[in-house]
């Protein structure tokens, strides 16, 4: 097998030794006891002797040896040409293709590492070391095969020490600090058995204790005496408060864990994230820059440190907004190109946001929040995860909410105006907690306040959680954290945020939206875990809170499913007669399929192949009405409501069409001859502030073409009383364009007043 | 010798003016227009070039004035023979100080050497089409190659007075073009004509059908195939198309007197804003607003010149 590491590995040879990834404990027993002796120093952090050591074994006739002592003591390149070399003159070898793979996984190379380990399991299927290092790679990615695929290895190896390190990780990740602890206490008799450092056992237990927010420092000491050195027991501790979406605490951590460990590159790269994530950029540049120096194969830092290249390309405005007596600061960073016209609707939605999430949940914010869109996607990815490519639409950091802008996605694609809406809830649930909240019901919050008080109102539940619901695959809700932490199938992500709102529409239909608020201030204590916090709030145990939901399910679902058989035949049918444009059966089949299913507001709803039906038989008023249907079941696509503002203004509803264009800025923020409509319409309908702001956003819009922008806004200026103003929108609006003769007879009016006025 | 070079500016002003407003721009002179839609490939392609051909050649009739100063060839009439055969029938009806603008529509391919236009039967090459365009003798021409892989052409067809366009950077772009579709919209509604004077441009309906082109790949957040390009120094002056009231009627000596009158303001309102960075704000505005109120009334006085027509 010819295999290179890829283009920075290279790089990396121009690195100074000392400054290179130290190597992760192997915990394999067939490593070679001349590396166990070297390995001792280093466990106990005295780098030096270790170095030493080490060095001594780099010309070692045993290939594999030289490949450890290289990679030990930094030489990432030769160590991985001795494995290389090795692995292809001798094919069946195992142990050495597993460390191989153990050294792409350590330079961050996840594909390459799993081929890896999955061809050593080829050549051996039982090799536990193999499985235990594609577990690893599994649990890095947030795979939910990793906890599968341990249990396999434990149950016919109890004895390794990873196996259950990593298990306890698993647990703890998902929250289960009892199975956590149960795995460590294992992991820790078995390794002073084997006399295996104990290390990353410490560390993990400190963990549990913080994630049971008492004291962790008993271990943290015990690591430190282990290991002086040792900064990863502090970076262990902030991997789970990020998890837990604490930033601050994890920065603290993280600083410990470099003053510890100067060269702890990985606990830099996290800590300059972070700080990214709490808005500090300078800091965070500083920590990637020396975090790059030390570990140039980490893409996270690589991509963070490219996107903050081209972070002069935003700009940054602070808006102070009123907010029922107090004021708060909105923060925008918005790229050049756009902000002018995101700005305003940014910021109204905001304000909007702060007005009810204040109001609802009973919190004040206490700092500026900060509202970050990004144009690119991967820049919007890079910047919340480091890595391109993820599915995201937004993600928020505390008070940092960071999304994709209009811009980065066509047309349809995403509301935009939604998507901060949901992110904006998720500020005050975190913040009103302390970062407590667990995921689900922050997530549900945000996905309850999208349907309630959202720009687009109205309980989208799309046919995939439908689906999910039939198949009986909804989650019990103190389990329902693990269908977003590590999904089992691959919607569950996607089901669990349907879930959870859902959840939270229940409460409220059930007791009233004020236990929404009650549950959620459950989390305000520390260590309260979501059975408790459920049976404080509802006075009953959570399975009994799982039967009621399940019977409001049925309540409300039911007829969809024992009907969705009829569902989709109707659909279908509906579909198929619109393509054969037998507009009558169309009409028929559509409208039951929306009878049946009137939350189908996703692409191919059902109301809108019945609005089209409808218009084609002549039948106009009531393709209105479905399309209003459609509109008040959540459905927001930017075509279909255009469309429906033409039909209004037809029949005569100029004002009911001025509203649907209006809610169209939240969807689809850039169609400038919307903005040309919206400021016309507004203007004729003396709402001249609203249409003065769609006229600057429209000038944003069309630098190249301002006239128009110009003299709507000298119009507007003029009905909102500032006639120098609008003398001057509109005389700029003619020296861009001389000849634009609405704009002469408005000048030519206005001067003739102003005359008759001296 | 003062006194000739003001008239001669006062000569060129006037020319100008009635470049830019008059089509015909000048006293005898006439714009003709040949559209070529090529052959499609596909029931799709076939329909859309004939449909765009056919829009194109009512917006070219409009602004010229004559149906018979426009041809359309599609299907049969756009074979190599047919096209040199209406090529050279077209250009006898040609004086050299007409305009003549030609439109290519359809598929275009470029095999590193040659470009070719895709037509029924065999194509025609570049060099081919360059040869039809140096016959035809008005000297003021605008090419408008809206194929794939058009920016092949761009150089080999430049000549002095001549606009080209093509709707690719360079004859590697071959995915078919959204170019026609947005010129089309340049040239038959008030879209592009952003400085408002009735009359657009090649340089302005460039400007927007280049600009429709990168919003409309940008709205689908897709990686732009196309990336048109313009050469020629008449860009800004030489005029496609009227619309709104300028499109209904023709001129006169005295509507031709009042633009001249037209040009000179244009003149001083160019001095003023040329001034800007050096008068306050107030100054600059009250210069501006002096300028501007006469430009208004004389225009008010050709629009009733107009109507009374």
């Amino acid at each position: 097998m010819t295999r290179r590491l890829p283009q920075l590995l290279l790089l990396a040879a121009t690195f100074a030794a000392g400054s290179a990834l130290a190597q992760p404990i192997d915990y394999d027993p067939r490593r070679a006891p001349e590396l166990r002796a070297c390995d001792e120093h280093q466990y106990h952090g005295r780098v030096d002797q270790a170095r030493a050591c080490y060095s001594q074994l780099v010309n070692s006739p045993n290939a594999v040896m030289q490949a450890e002592a290289l990679w030990a003591i930094g030489d990432l390149q030769r160590a991985n040409e001795c494995f290389r070399d090795f692995v292809k003159a001798n094919a069946r070898a195992v142990q050495p293709r597993i460390r191989w793979a153990r050294l792409f996984l350590q330079t961050h190379q996840y594909n390459d590492a799993a081929e890896l380990f999955r061809d050593a399991l080829k050549i051996f299927p039982n090799d536990p070391h193999a499985k235990i290092g594609l577990a690893r790679v599994l649990a890095e990615r947030f795979e939910g095969e990793a906890g599968p695929l341990l249990e396999e290895v434990l149950r016919e190896h109890d004895d390794l020490v990873e196996a259950h390190l990593l298990s306890a990780q698993l647990a703890l990740e998902a929250g289960q600090h009892e199975a956590a602890q149960k795995a460590l206490e294992r992991a820790g008799d078995l390794a002073g058995k084997q006399k295996l450092p104990p290390l990353e056992i410490f560390a993990l237990r400190a963990a549990v204790e913080t994630s049971r927010d008492r004291d962790a420092q008993p271990w943290i000491k015990r690591a430190l005496d282990y290991n002086p050195r040792y900064g990863a027991v502090y970076e262990q501790l902030a991997h789970f408060e990020i998890m837990r979406r604490r930033y601050r605490e994890a920065t603290s951590l993280l600083q410990r864990a470099i003053e510890v460990q100067p060269d702890l590159w990985s606990a830099r790269a996290e800590l300059g994230s972070n700080l990214l994530r709490l808005g500090q950029i300078e800091e965070a540049r500083q920590q990637l820059t020396a975090a790059y120096s030390g570990d140039p194969y980490s893409p996270t830092t690589v991509n963070s440190l490219r996107l903050l290249d081209r972070i002069d390309q935003f700009d940054v405005s602070s808006t102070p907004v009123a907010v029922a007596g107090d004021t708060y600061v909105v923060r925008l960073r918005l790229h050049r190109s756009e902000s002018s016209v995101l700005e305003p609707y940014a910021i109204d939605l905001t304000q909007q946001a702060i007005t009810a999430f204040s109001r609802r949940y009973g919190f004040k914010l206490q700092e500026p929040v900060t509202v970050e869109l990004y144009p690119d996607h991967d820049d919007f990815a890079v910047r919340v995860a480091a890595l391109p490519g993820i599915g995201l639409l937004g993600v928020t950091f505390g008070y940092v909410v960071a999304m994709d802008s209009p811009s980065g996605r066509a047309s349809g694609d995403f509301h935009w105006g939604s998507t901060l809406w949901h992110e904006l809830a998720h500020v005050f649930t975190l913040e009103a907690t302390d970062h407590r909240v667990p995921r689900w019901l922050s997530e549900g919050i945000s996905v309850f306040e999208e349907w309630r008080t959202g720009p687009t109102p109205g309980v989208v539940v799309p046919p995939d959680v439908i689906t999910a619901l039939s198949e009986d695959k909804f989650l019990p809700v103190a389990d329902l954290d693990g269908g977003f932490i590590r999904p089992a199938y691959p919607n569950q992500i996607q089901v669990s945020y349907v879930q959870a709102g859902l959840i939270c529409l229940f409460i409220e239909q059930r007791w009233g939206f004020e236990r929404v608020a009650a549950l959620l201030h459950q989390f305000d204590r520390a260590n309260v875990t979501t059975a408790a916090a459920v049976q404080a709030t509802f006075k009953m145990a959570p399975a009994d809170f799982d039967k009621e939901f399940d019977a409001f399910l049925h309540s409300r679902y039911g007829a969809l499913l024992t009907g969705m058989n009829e569902y989709q035949a109707q659909y279908q049918a509906a579909r198929k007669s619109i393509q054969s444009e037998q507009w009558s059966d169309a009409a028929t089949t559509a409208k039951r399929a929306a009878e049946l299913y009137p939350e189908h507001v996703g692409p191919g709803s059902p109301h809108l192949l019945l609005a089209r039906a409808l218009d084609k038989l002549g039948r106009r008023p009531e393709a209105i009405v479905a399309v209003e249907k459609y509109r008040n079941a959540g459905g927001w696509d930017p075509t279909a409501l255009r469309e429906l503002a033409r039909w209004l203004d037809e029949a005569g509803r100029d004002q009911d069409a001025t509203a649907v264009l209006q809610s169209l800025n939240y969807a689809d923020p850039l169609n400038a001859e919307q903005h040309v409509q919206l400021g016309e319409r507004l203007l004729a309908d003396n709402r001249a502030e609203d249409s003065l702001r769609e006229f600057r956003v429209l000038l944003a819009l069309r630098e190249h073409d301002q006239a128009p922008a110009l003299f709507g806004a000298a119009r507007a200026l003029y009905a909102l009383g500032d006639r120098a103003a609008s003398r001057r929108n509109v005389l700029d609006a003619l020296a861009a364009a001389p000849h634009y003769k609405p704009a002469q007879e408005f000048l030519l009016k206005i001067v003739e007043e102003r005359t008759k006025n001296e | 010798m003062a006194v000739a070079a003001a008239l001669g500016k006062a000569v060129k002003t006037f020319l100008l003016a009635a470049t830019l407003l008059g089509l015909p721009a000048l006293a005898g002179a006439a714009s003709f227009t040949v559209i070529v839609a090529g052959l499609g490939g596909e029931a799709e392609y076939e329909k859309r070039f004939r449909e765009q051909a056919a829009s194109l050649a009512e917006a070219a009739e409009k602004a010229a004035g004559d149906k018979s100063h426009v041809v359309v060839l599609a299907g049969e009439q756009a074979r190599r023979d047919s096209l040199r055969r209406e090529f050279q029938a077209f250009a006898g009806k040609i004086k050299a100080s007409d305009t003549a603008t030609v439109v290519l529509i359809g598929h275009g391919t470029y095999d590193g050497e040659e470009y070719r236009f895709n037509i029924p039967g065999a194509d025609i090459t570049g060099s081919e089409l360059g040869q039809l365009f140096d016959k035809l003798p008005a000297k003021q021409q605008l090419i408008v190659n809206a194929t794939s892989s058009s920016g092949a052409t761009i150089e080999a067809w430049q000549r002095p007075e001549r606009v080209v366009i093509t709707a690719t950077k360079t004859g590697g772009e071959r995915t078919a073009t959204r170019f026609a579709q947005f010129w089309l919209q340049a040239v038959s509604t008030d879209a592009a004509d952003v400085n408002k004077d009735e009359v657009v441009t090649a340089a302005e309906a460039f400007d927007y059908a280049n600009r429709q082109v990168a919003a409309s790949y940008k709205s689908e957040v897709a990686l732009a195939t196309e990336h048109a390009r313009i050469a020629g120094e008449e860009t800004a002056t030489f005029a496609l198309a009227r619309v709104g009231s300028s499109a209904l009627s023709g001129s006169s000596p005295e509507v031709a007197a009042l633009l001249a009158q037209r040009g000179k303001i244009e003149q001083d309102l160019d001095g003023v804003k040329g001034r800007k960075a050096a008068l306050s704000q107030d100054e600059y505005y009250d210069q501006l607003e002096g300028v501007l109120v006469r430009l208004a009334q004389l225009q008010k006085q050709i629009d009733s010149k107009r109507v009374v027509q």
